[in-house]
C-alpha cells in the first residue's frame, strides 16, 4: 500500500464519522462526486486543496496539476469539462481575479463535465493584501456560489456543486474562508462513486464558440439557466431553518457557525428562528417564507453586507416593511473577520438584551511576534548583497511571496507591493517616470505566474530595471508546493514526478534580455560582481540568485545540514551590526549579551560575514546542538 | 429577560482546549492528536486556529473542542484547558481562560525576535517578561496553574523537539481529560514513525509524571 493510499480522504466506509480539515472535506466531495481532473495554484487559505489532490492524484486516478496561474488553471479544467470530465480548481480569492478573463465568458460557453471553481476568501486579510468578498460574482458573472459554514458544509457542497453545474451547465463556485478551509470538523463520508463520467470531446463549434452570433444566443440561455439554478437550489437543503421565533436570524459563513452557541448560552432559543444561507443565487421562495414568518431580521455575514441588501430587496418586493439590522444599520462592522462575541453582541442588542459582561483579566504587556525570514533564509542573503551595492536611495519593487518579509526594520527591501507579478511592471513605471535605476524582487513561482509578460513589456520599452528572481525552487509561502524551477525528481508530491524544470535564465534570455547573470548569493563575490554589473548596465538586467528554501531544501535533502554559528562573547563588542543588518531570529540579545541560539541558527554564516570582531564562528562538530 | 452576570451560567456544552504557542513547537500537531483520540473514541470534535501563522516563528493558538457544537472559535473565557507551550504564549490566552480553568504552561521561553530589534534600535529596556510575573497574571485570571520548564524535560528524553509530547503527556497525567495515559499512548502515540517513537514515548511520560503531581514544579 502506497502512503496515499491510506490518506484520509481515500477511506472507502460510507457513514463513518470522521474529523476533516475544512480543505480535506472539499477533496473528499470532489472524490465523492467523480471528480476526474483537478488544477489549481497555491493561495492560502485553499492551499491543502491542491496539495491533497497532488498526494492521492495516483491513487484516486485523477489527473492533477499546480498550474502556472489561475487564469490557466480555469482555462484547463474548463477544457477538460468540455470534454466531458469533472472538473475542480483551486485558488485564493485573489486568484479569480487573475482569471478574470476566462472566467466571464465561461459561463455564456457552459460546461459538460461539473466544473467547481474553490476560491477561498480570507476575511481580515490574515494572509493577503485585501479581504475582497467573491460572492459578488454571482450577480455580476451568473455564477452559482455556495457558502459553506463548516467543513460538513463544505463537504456536501462540493458534491452537490457538480450535479448543479452538470444539470445548468453553469460553473459553480465554491467560498470557503479561513474559518471553513483551516477548521477541522466532522463529516460523514458518502460512498467512492464506481463509476464516473464518460470523456470524450465532441465537436460542436455552435456551442463552444462564442462569436458575437453565439454569444448572443448564449446570454439569452444564461438568463434561464441561472434561474434554473435557483429553482434547483431552492430543493437542496441549504437554508436550513431553525426556531419558531419572530425575531429573524439570517447568517451565512462563520457567522452562521458561531450562531448556536451564542443563542444557546443566551438562552434564547425561544424568541428567535433562524436561517441559513448556504448559497447564492438566494432563491427567492426560501427568503420570502421566512419574511412572513417575523417581524424583524438581523443580518450576519462577514465582508460586505451583501446577504443584507438581498434581504432588503427580497423584502420590498414583498411589500414587507419590518426592521433590517446589520452593517448598513450600524450595529455590525463591514470589515474583518467576525467573533462570537461580535455576533453575541449583535443579537443581544438585536433582542433588546442588556450588553455583554466583560470579566475584567489580567493583561500583562507582551512582546509580538510578526512573521519574520527564517534562519538561514537564501532571501535575507540576497536582500543584504542588493543593497549594499545599491544602496538606500534606490526603489525597490517587491512581489507576492516569503522575500515580502524584507518589509521594515532591517532588510528595507520592500518599498512597493501590490499583486502577482506586479513587482516588475512597477519597477518599469517609477524608472520611467524618475529616469532612475529600480530593482525588482520577484520569486521563482511569482515570476512564472505573472512577471513573464511584465518583463516582456520592460524589455520592449527599455526600461532601467534590474529584476532580481530569488529562486529558492519552491513556492514556500504557502506551505512548499513544486514551482517551476523545482526538479520533479525532489519528490514534492507524486504528480510532481510527472513534468519538467523550467529554466529561469532560458526564459528570460528568451524574451529578449541579454545581460543576464545566474548566482548563488551565498558565494559573495560572483554575487557582487553580477549585482555592480547590473547597476552600471543599461536597460533591462536580470540576476538570477538560486539556493535552496532553507527549510524545504533541508528538509527535502537537498543540501547537507550546516553546523550551527555561535558568538564568542570573548571577542563580542555588542556593537549591534549583525542584529540591525539582518534581522536573523537565531540572534538573540538579552541583558545587552549577544548570542545565538544553535536550535535556530541554520548554519548560513552571513552573520559572521557581517561582524567586524570576528566573534562569529561555527560550534565544533561534537558539540550537541540540542 | 436578565443578563447572566455569573460567567458560569452561561458556560456552553462540551469540553474546550486551548493549546497557545510559537510556529515549530508543535502546537498544530499536539492538536491533531488530541482530535484523533477523541474522534477514535467516539466523539464529535471541532478543531481549529485561533489565529497565527503557523510558520515563520508566529503565535499559534489551536483549539480543540469536544461535543461542544460547531463553532470554529472560542468564545473569551471558555477554554477549560490552556496548554501554553511557552511563557508570553501562554499569558497571550488569558482572555480565553474560563475563571476555572486549569493551565499548564511551559517556563522556557522562545525568544521573540522583535525584542532584539527593539534592543539595538535604542529600547534598551526591551527585555522578555518576567516568567514569575506572567504566572502571577495568569493565576488571577485563574487559580490552577501548573508551570514547569517542558523543554528541559523534553531534552532529557532525547530532543527539545518532543517538547509537544510532554505538554500532552503533562495534561493528560492531571487526569483532567478522563483520559488514561496508556490509552492515549495505544489510540495515537503508536502511530508515530518508529524512529521518533521511542523518543515520544520517554517524552510524554515524562509530562505524565509531572501531570500526576510525581515530580516536583516550581509554581504548583
Amino acid at each position: 500500500m502506497t502512503e496515499s493510499a491510506r490518506h484520509e480522504v481515500l477511506r472507502d466506509e460510507p457513514g463513518a464519522a470522521v474529523c476533516l480539515l475544512g480543505n480535506l472535506a472539499i477533496v473528499r466531495g470532489a472524490l465523492e462526486a467523480g471528480v476526474q481532473f483537478v488544477s489549481g495554484y497555491p493561495g492560502t487559505p485553499a492551499s491543502e486543496v491542491g496539495d491533497t489532490f497532488a498526494r492521492i492524484a495516483r491513487d484516486a486516478d485523477v489527473l492533477f496539476e499546480y498550474s502556472v496561474n489561475e487564469k490557466i488553471a480555469v482555462e484547463i479544467a474548463f477544457a477538460a469539462s468540455l470534454a466531458g470530465a469533472r472538473s475542480l480548481c483551486s485558488m485564493k480569492h485573489l486568484g479569480l481575479n487573475y482569471a478574470g478573463d476566462p472566467i466571464s465568458t465561461l459561463p455564456y460557453v457552459g460546461v459538460e463535465g461539473g466544473l467547481v471553481i474553490v476560491s477561498a476568501g480570507d476575511p481580515s486579510a490574515i494572509t493577503s493584501p485585501n479581504e475582497q468578498d467573491q460572492r459578488h460574482f454571482t450577480r455580476f458573472l451568473y455564477y452559482p456560489i455556495f457558502d459553506p459554514s463548516t467543513p460538513d458544509d463544505a463537504h456536501r457542497m462540493t458534491r452537490t456543486a457538480f450535479s448543479l453545474s452538470e444539470a445548468t451547465r453553469l460553473p459553480v463556485i465554491l467560498r470557503p474562508t479561513t474559518r471553513v478551509c483551516h477548521v477541522g470538523g466532522m463529516v460523514e463520508l458518502g460512498p467512492l462513486p464506481a463509476t464516473r463520467n464518460t470523456v470524450r470531446f465532441t465537436k460542436n463549434p455552435a456551442r463552444y464558440v462564442p462569436i458575437p452570433v453565439n454569444a448572443r444566443r448564449m446570454r439569452t440561455e444564461l438568463i434561464e439557466r441561472y434561474a434554473q439554478a435557483e429553482a434547483l437550489l431552492a430543493e437542496s437543503g441549504f437554508f436550513p431553518r431553525a426556531g419558531t421565533g419572530r425575531h429573524g436570524i439570517v447568517a451565512s459563513g462563520a457567522a452562521h457557525a458561531y450562531l448556536p452557541e451564542v443563542i444557546e448560552a443566551l438562552g434564547v432559543e425561544e424568541r428567535v428562528s433562524r436561517l441559513q444561507i448556504g448559497a447564492y443565487p438566494i432563491p427567492a421562495r426560501v427568503l420570502a417564507d421566512f419574511l412572513d414568518s417575523v417581524d424583524a431580521v438581523l443580518v450576519l455575514e462577514e465582508l460586505t453586507p451583501f446577504v443584507e441588501d438581498w434581504v432588503t430587496l427580497a423584502a420590498h418586493r414583498q411589500g414587507r416593511l419590518l426592521p433590517i439590522h446589520g452593517k448598513r444599520t450600524g450595529l455590525l462592522p463591514e470589515a474583518f473577520e467576525y467573533s462570537p462575541e461580535l455576533v453575541e453582541d449583535a443579537v443581544r442588542a438585536f433582542l433588546g438584551l442588556d450588553q455583554r459582561v466583560v470579566r475584567p483579566v489580567p493583561a500583562p504587556e507582551l512582546p509580538p511576534r510578526p512573521p519574520v525570514l527564517c534562519p538561514g533564509c537564501p532571501h535575507r542573503t540576497s536582500f543584504f548583497r542588493v543593497r549594499r551595492v545599491f544602496g538606500k536611495n534606490t526603489v525597490y519593487t517587491n512581489d507576492i511571496g516569503c522575500y515580502t518579509l524584507g518589509y521594515g526594520e532591517p532588510l528595507h527591501a520592500c518599498d512597493t507591493l501590490l499583486c502577482m507579478g506586479s513587482s516588475i511592471s512597477q519597477a518599469s513605471g517609477i524608472a520611467r517616470a524618475t529616469g532612475k535605476r529600480t530593482v525588482a524582487f520577484i520569486g521563482d513561482s511569482t515570476f512564472f505566474h505573472s512577471g513573464l509578460a511584465a518583463l516582456a513589456n520592460a524589455v520592449r520599452q527599455n526600461d532601467a530595471i534590474t529584476v532580481c528572481i530569488l529562486n529558492n525552487f519552491v513556492t514556500a509561502m504557502t506551505g512548499f508546493q513544486p514551482s517551476f524551477t523545482t526538479d520533479p525528481t525532489d519528490g514534492l508530491g507524486p504528480a510532481a514526478a510527472s513534468v519538467r524544470a523550467l529554466s529561469l535564465e532560458r526564459a528570460v534570455r528568451g524574451l529578449g534580455v541579454d545581460d543576464v547573470w545566474s548566482v548563488d548569493p551565498f558565494e559573495e563575490t560572483p554575487t557582487l560582481a553580477a549585482l555592480r554589473a547590473a547597476r552600471t548596465g543599461a536597460g533591462v538586467n536580470v540576476v538570477i540568485l538560486s539556493a535552496p528554501c532553507a527549510v524545504e531544501g533541508k528538509r527535502g535533502g537537498r543540501r547537507e545540514p550546516r553546523p550551527p554559528f555561535a558568538i564568542d562573547p570573548e571577542r563580542c563588542n555588542a556593537c549591534s551590526l549583525c542584529v540591525r543588518t539582518l534581522g536573523c531570529p537565531a540572534i538573540v540579545v538579552a541583558d545587552g549579551r549577544y548570542a545565538i541560539d544553535p536550535a535556530l541558527c541554520d548554519g548560513c554564516a552571513l552573520c559572521a560575514h557581517v561582524c567586524q570582531q570576528d566573534a562569529i564562528h561555527p560550534v565544533p562538530e561534537d558539540d550537541d546542538r540540542n | 429577560m436578565t443578563t447572566e452576570t455569573d460567567p458560569r451560567a452561561t458556560r456552553p456544552r462540551g469540553l474546550r482546549i486551548l493549546i497557545a504557542g510559537t510556529g515549530g513547537q508543535g502546537v498544530v500537531l499536539a492538536a491533531r492528536l488530541l482530535t484523533a483520540y477523541f474522534v477514535r473514541r467516539g466523539h464529535r470534535v471541532v478543531s481549529g486556529q485561533l489565529h497565527g501563522m503557523a510558520q515563520r516563528g508566529g503565535s499559534v493558538q489551536s483549539t480543540v473542542v469536544v461535543d461542544g457544537g460547531s463553532s470554529p472559535g472560542l468564545r473569551r473565557g471558555s477554554a477549560d484547558l490552556v496548554v501554553g507551550f511557552e511563557p508570553v504564549e501562554t499569558a497571550r490566552a488569558i482572555p480565553f481562560m474560563a475563571p476555572d480553568a486549569v493551565v499548564f504552561m511551559n517556563t522556557a521561553p522562545v525568544m521573540p525576535y522583535v525584542l532584539s530589534q527593539q534592543y539595538v534600535h535604542g529600547r534598551k529596556d526591551a527585555a522578555y517578561p518576567d516568567v514569575r510575573g506572567l504566572a502571577a497574571s495568569i493565576r488571577e485570571a485563574t487559580p490552577q496553574l501548573c508551570a514547569f520548564d517542558a523543554t528541559e524535560l523534553a531534552r532529557k528524553a532525547g530532543s527539545a523537539r518532543s517538547l509537544n509530547m510532554v505538554m500532552l503527556g503533562c495534561l493528560i497525567g492531571s487526569g483532567c481529560l478522563g483520559v488514561g495515559p496508556e490509552d492515549f499512548q495505544e489510540t495515537v502515540l503508536a502511530t508515530a514513525p518508529s524512529r521518533l517513537a521511542e523518543r515520544n514515548q520517554r517524552a510524554f511520560l515524562a509530562g505524565v509524571a509531572v501531570g500526576r503531581g510525581e515530580r516536583h514544579t516550581e509554581n504548583r
